[in-house]
């Protein structure tokens, strides 16, 4: 909206109107496949608490499995986060004056679901601390509300 | 002829061949020739264009639509005499892969009804395969590294993070770049006279 809005002072307003756009088709289809995994994830989990050992294995390696994907897809989004946020910074810093508050807006609010997001991949039982997943999806909540808060100060 | 089964909607990266800069018209003109790699480019050219009309425009399955596809690629190879104007190579080729999805869907109809979309029904999605293809035509006029940072955020959904990563780039400039490249890929979509004669700059 805020590139869209300003477009006539600033010379890539319209690409990243268009790089808006993809990044919230794709938050579309994360916000999707994450309820998808958890959901498996949590049918995973309720059979495994109610399973016979004779089949212990294979279903240990099914919620292994189902964990995995459960913990993949936040971390995507966090990532995802990452990226709107540094985005709508860019565009806070380039457009017309009168929509930089809508793009700090939209900076802290793509850090907030990045935060989530993080959040989520932590609380993941398939997750420990000192996992590569985990380091990436802090490194993406950490870019995106550095972005959001650079963008924010330079408006207060 | 060639072998039924050579040419596939693979969807895979493939090499360029010294033959992809040329105009639909010089293509044509180069198979009516008999040059066997020019054949082959026209079949890569127009390859998903051909598949997305049975898969997206009609909602075949794969056997159908690989049946149509191959079908096509024959006529059009066993009938590219008969084409008028070189220049309109793609019209040709959709309504050849149209008359022919129609006819599939009419022999199946017959084997077992189903629930075919009808032409009326699949415009919208037409028009969407033949802008998707004006723009991938576009695409590859644009420098090499303007196609393959688009290639990376809009068709492999991949973060600026990994673009600055693997393109040894700085995180900060990817959006630019990004925004830069849409702007060249718009010059060069609104300098085409003829969107639908099917001709490359």
């Amino acid at each position: 909206m805020v590139a869209r809005c300003s477009h006539d002072s600033w010379d890539e307003a319209t690409g990243v109107a268009a790089q808006a756009l993809a990044l919230q088709d794709r938050a579309a289809r994360l916000a999707q496949v994450d309820a998808d995994v958890w959901e498996e994830a949590l049918s995973a989990l309720h059979v495994a608490g109610k399973g016979e050992a004779s089949d212990g294995a294979r279903r240990d390696h099914e919620l292994e499995q189902k964990l995995e994907r459960a913990a993949a897809v936040p971390l995507q989004i966090a990532e995802l986060g990452a990226d709107t946020a540094a985005l709508a910074a860019h565009a806070g810093e380039l457009c017309e004056g009168t929509y930089r508050a809508d793009a700090a807006a939209a900076a802290a609010l793509a850090a907030g679901g990045a935060r989530a997001a993080a959040h989520l991949v932590e609380v993941n039982l398939g997750v420990r601390e000192g996992d590569a997943r985990l380091a990436r999806a802090r490194a993406s909540e950490q870019a995106a509300s550095d972005a959001a808060e650079g963008l924010l100060a330079s408006i207060r | 002829m060639q072998p039924r089964g050579f040419w596939r909607p693979s969807g895979e990266h493939v090499l360029m061949s010294s033959l992809e800069s040329l105009t639909d018209a010089q293509l044509v003109e180069r198979c009516r020739a008999g040059d066997p790699e020019a054949w082959n480019t026209l079949v890569e050219r127009f390859s998903r264009y051909v598949y997305a009309i049975c898969v997206k425009g009609f909602r075949m399955g794969d056997e159908d639509a690989e049946d149509v596809f191959q079908d096509v690629f024959t006529r059009v190879y066993t009938h590219l005499d008969t084409l008028r104007d070189d220049t309109a190579l793609r019209p040709w080729i959709a309504q050849l892969t149209r008359r022919l999805c129609l006819d599939t869907i009419a022999r199946r109809g017959r084997e077992q009804p189903a629930d075919e979309p009808t032409v009326e029904e699949g415009r919208d999605d037409f028009a969407e395969i033949e802008e998707a293809f004006e723009v991938r035509e576009a695409v590859t006029t644009l420098p090499e590294a303007c196609q393959e940072i688009l290639d990376r955020f809009f068709a492999r959904d991949q973060s600026y993070k990994t673009i600055s990563a693997e393109l040894d780039l700085p995180a900060g400039t990817i959006a630019s770049r990004i925004a830069r490249c849409l702007g060249k890929l718009r010059e060069e979509l609104d300098g085409r006279s003829e969107p639908t004669s099917g001709s490359r700059k």
